[in-house]
């Protein structure tokens, strides 16, 4: 016999499975059912969380820039204009606000929200008269805005 | 740049508001967006799909919606009861006669989005046949929407001088025998 006291016949496989085990479950522990406490059950589903999130990443900035476009949309209706006139005439004055702050004006600082609505629709009369006066009239004052690109 | 504790606090950003709309002589349709809109909260820049920022609507003068086109008799509402042979099929005059706020009705739930706030908002949304609202309805009412459509006057509401100021392509001759 090799092993000859009762402290060499234990076959101990290592101190840290318990920490293995529980780095998995700590990011179960708000799962249902029983995929919060068993390991089997636990690892596949921490491994579907995981894959989830990865792809939620980029998802995300898609659904918040669809948000800020819903919120401005709203906004700008309430102003009287509309969502697609507002950025046009926004991009022909040269004004490089994106569309995250945007929401946010209309959120919190609606007199500056107000301003840009007013400087969009001015720039669109003045669009408008270029396009349907016979050209005696003069050019407007925000359509003598050079672009930059 | 404002930060959250300077900006003034609105205390009443989340009230839920009472809008009312006149459906005489309006398309549906048209009546049935502007609905879907304000039940979703889709008019306020603090809209949420999660924050329940929608609003009441109350529709009046259901009966009186006018359909463009033929689509009284053409537009067809289907339904089936579940049982072998329960097809219905009814015109959009049958179901107006039968009855008058299943249109918008119909139509309003088909606009809104396809998930459980469905039925909230539908509850949200109050129709009346006539233009008698109840009292507490009344009371809670806030703001009244513009009609969609500019109603056409009839000719019996021009007068004889208005008729008479329009403009003739021709004149027809003395014996001209007009239908």
């Amino acid at each position: 016999m090799v092993f000859l006291t009762l402290s060499c016949w234990i076959r101990s496989r290592g101190p840290d499975r318990y920490w293995r085990v529980q780095e998995v479950l700590k990011n179960a522990r708000h799962f249902r059912g029983r995929k919060n406490r068993c390991f089997s059950l636990a690892v596949k589903a921490v491994r579907r969380a995981f894959v989830y999130a990865t792809k939620a990443r980029k998802a995300k900035r898609h659904y918040m820039r669809q948000l800020w476009i819903s919120r401005i949309a709203a906004a700008s209706r309430e102003h009287g204009m509309k969502y697609p006139a507002l950025i046009h005439n926004l991009v022909k004055t040269n004004v490089q606000v994106n569309r995250r702050i945007l929401s946010d004006l209309a959120i919190t600082e609606p007199r500056s929200f107000l301003s840009l609505a007013a400087l969009a629709k001015a720039r669109r009369e003045e669009g408008f008269r270029a396009a349907l006066g016979d050209g005696k009239e003069p050019a407007g004052v925000f359509s003598r805005i050079v672009q930059s690109h | 740049m404002s930060s959250f504790t300077k900006s003034a606090q609105q205390w009443a950003t989340f009230a839920r508001s009472w809008f009312l709309i006149d459906a005489r002589m309006q398309p549906p349709g048209k009546i049935a967006t502007m609905c879907s809109v304000r039940l979703q909260g889709k008019h306020k820049p603090i809209y949420h799909a999660l924050s329940d920022c929608g609003d009441h609507v109350v529709v009046m003068n259901t009966r009186h919606i006018a359909f463009s086109g033929n689509k009284w008799e053409q537009k067809v509402y289907s339904s089936h009861t579940g049982y072998p042979g329960g097809f219905k099929q009814v015109t959009a005059a049958q179901l107006h006669h039968k009855d008058p706020k299943a249109i918008i009705k119909l139509a309003v739930y088909g606009m809104l989005p396809r998930n459980l706030h469905r039925r909230t908002m539908m509850q949200r949304l109050h129709l009346f046949p006539d233009d008698v609202l109840p009292d507490d309805i009344l009371e809670n009412l806030t703001e009244e929407l513009p009609q969609p459509r500019v109603i056409p006057r009839k000719l019996s509401e021009y007068t004889q001088e208005e008729r008479d100021a329009f403009p003739m392509l021709w004149t027809p001759p003395e014996d001209y025998r007009m239908k």
